[in-house]
């Protein structure tokens, strides 16, 4: 699938990366989703990584000639979805 | 296939980049090793400003103002743009016993010629209009003496701009062993996933896990991993001009200081200090703690909670705006709050440059310069002997 990839096209929509800025993170030595994410923003905005992160797991493998499952996700963190500061600050913790 | 160098650098965090490009652009063949990609420790999960106002007055602040005038310097010279930005600083006194001790640190920094200034609610509400209204004043820190820049940019700048001068680096290396000659103890090579690694110099640049490396030489370094969170808000009108910090970051930082906050036990107990940043790509950055549980980097809810709760006594628009992330990282913390920067007189060759707990963004540049000198055997830019890791061996 990555093959029919543009360099101009839009991967992570969020932060407005194309393809030509992931390969370039690649070059520079990113080997994951993580690598690509701290190089170029890829899965750092409002939705963080869950429309992108299969397209750039797709373009690590092509890349690197590695298997999808072989180049990670992204670390899981809180919050599952956005939620305000004021209702974090105000939810109960057990 | 023999691999020789000069010297080998160990860790690619914001320490480790800096004294490898130094070292590289005094002309030393410089290798670079990393247990996994650049900046993917405590380096990328921190916050992204370097201040004087948050060093102890002394040595600690004179670092801290070389670094960032250095920085400038960086930025300047490099093509890769790690987003370097002068800003000030605000220590925001929640009331007049704050503001008393705020000033006392003033005029010990003013004395030093740091022309750090208090400023009443009045002023406070004119610099930050969307601040509480009932804040009793601030310390504000110019822009001479507060900066911001993208903490895993910083390492890649340093990495891209040290390959130009000749620097390697190899990433996901796993160190197995670092062999001594059996008469001096001096360091002679590394075993490595990438086979063996001659060399007569290794520069402990590893930070929270410096202490791992240093048992491959028999010295026990003495750093702990202190945890940290900062949580992430969707990209919004910003929200401050300045940097932001509570008074209580002090305490928060520093035992011995006598001051109690009238805040909930939870805010006591996860040893908040609230600090607010505008970044360049327009998210907000609202922190932050210190706490000691290992290396264990998973957000904790409590936490989340907690900087939360005391966010709203500062920044009540903070209500509405949402979050969309949160991440821990863990600062290499030193009992004395400064940093080794060193030689080891009974491994030569063996130096430590780790335990910048949470300043190690802000010292990166003058650390590395330093190390380079030390590496070099010439005198440091002023006497950093307090950095001698010789305060810790009986």
């Amino acid at each position: 699938m990555a093959e029919y990839f543009s360099d101009d096209m839009i991967v992570c929509r969020c932060e407005e990366v194309t393809v030509a800025e992931i390969k370039e993170a690649i070059r520079q030595g990113a080997k994951d989703v993580v690598g690509v994410k701290r190089r170029v923003r890829a899965g750092m905005g409002l939705c963080q990584g869950r429309t992108c992160e299969k397209m750039v797991q797709q373009i690590l493998a092509q890349e690197l000639g590695a298997k999808p499952w072989e180049v990670g996700t992204s670390s899981a963190r809180p919050p599952i979805r956005p939620i305000s500061f004021g209702d974090l600050a105000n939810g109960v913790v057990e | 296939m023999s691999l020789v160098y000069d010297v080998v650098v160990i860790g690619a965090g914001a320490i480790g980049t800096s004294v490898a490009y130094h070292l590289a652009d005094r002309g030393l063949k410089t290798l670079l090793l990393e247990k996994g990609d650049i900046a993917s420790g405590s380096s990328s999960h921190c916050d992204a400003v370097g201040l004087i106002c948050d060093k102890q007055p002394g040595i600690d602040t004179k670092m801290g103002q070389y670094s960032i005038d250095y920085y400038e310097e960086l930025a300047k010279k490099f093509d890769f743009d790690f987003e370097f930005e002068r800003k000030g600083c605000l220590y925001v006194c929640e009331t007049e016993p704050e503001f008393e001790a705020a000033s006392e640190y003033m005029r010990k920094q003013n004395e030093d010629g740091y022309p750090l200034r208090m400023v009443e609610n009045k002023e406070l509400c004119e610099m930050e209009p969307h601040i509480s209204k009932d804040i009793f004043g601030a310390l504000y820190t110019p822009p001479s003496g507060c900066i911001a820049v993208s903490p895993y940019k910083v390492c890649f700048a340093f990495v891209e701009e040290g390959k130009k001068l000749g620097m390697e680096v190899m990433t996901y290396c796993d160190i197995t062993g670092i062999n001594l000659d059996h008469k001096t103890n001096a360091v002679e090579s590394i075993d490595t996933n990438y086979g063996r690694i001659s060399t007569k110099r290794i520069i402990n640049c590893a930070g929270v896990w410096a202490p791992e490396i240093g048992k491959l030489v028999g010295i026990d370094i003495p750093i702990e991993p202190r945890k940290g969170t900062n949580l992430v808000s969707e990209k919004c009108e910003r929200l401050c001009n300045n940097k932001i910090l509570e008074y209580g970051y002090m305490m928060s930082k520093f035992d011995g200081i006598n001051f109690k906050r009238k805040v909930s036990k939870l805010v006591e107990d996860q040893n908040i200090a609230f600090n607010l940043e505008y970044t360049k790509a327009c998210n907000l950055l609202v922190g932050g703690n210190r706490l000691f549980r290992g290396y264990d980097t998973r957000t904790e809810i409590e936490t989340v909670k907690a900087i939360c709760e005391r966010a709203m006594r500062f920044y009540p628009e903070l209500a509405d705006i949402k979050c969309i992330r949160t991440y821990s990282g863990v600062r290499p913390f030193v009992i004395d709050h400064l940093p080794i920067v060193s030689d080891v007189d009974s491994v030569p060759g063996f130096y430590i440059c780790a335990g910048h707990e949470g300043d190690g963004i802000c010292f990166s540049p003058f650390t590395g310069k330093q190390m380079a000198h030390i590496v070099m055997g010439e005198s440091t830019d002023f006497d950093i002997s307090s950095l001698d890791y010789s305060r810790f061996v009986k």
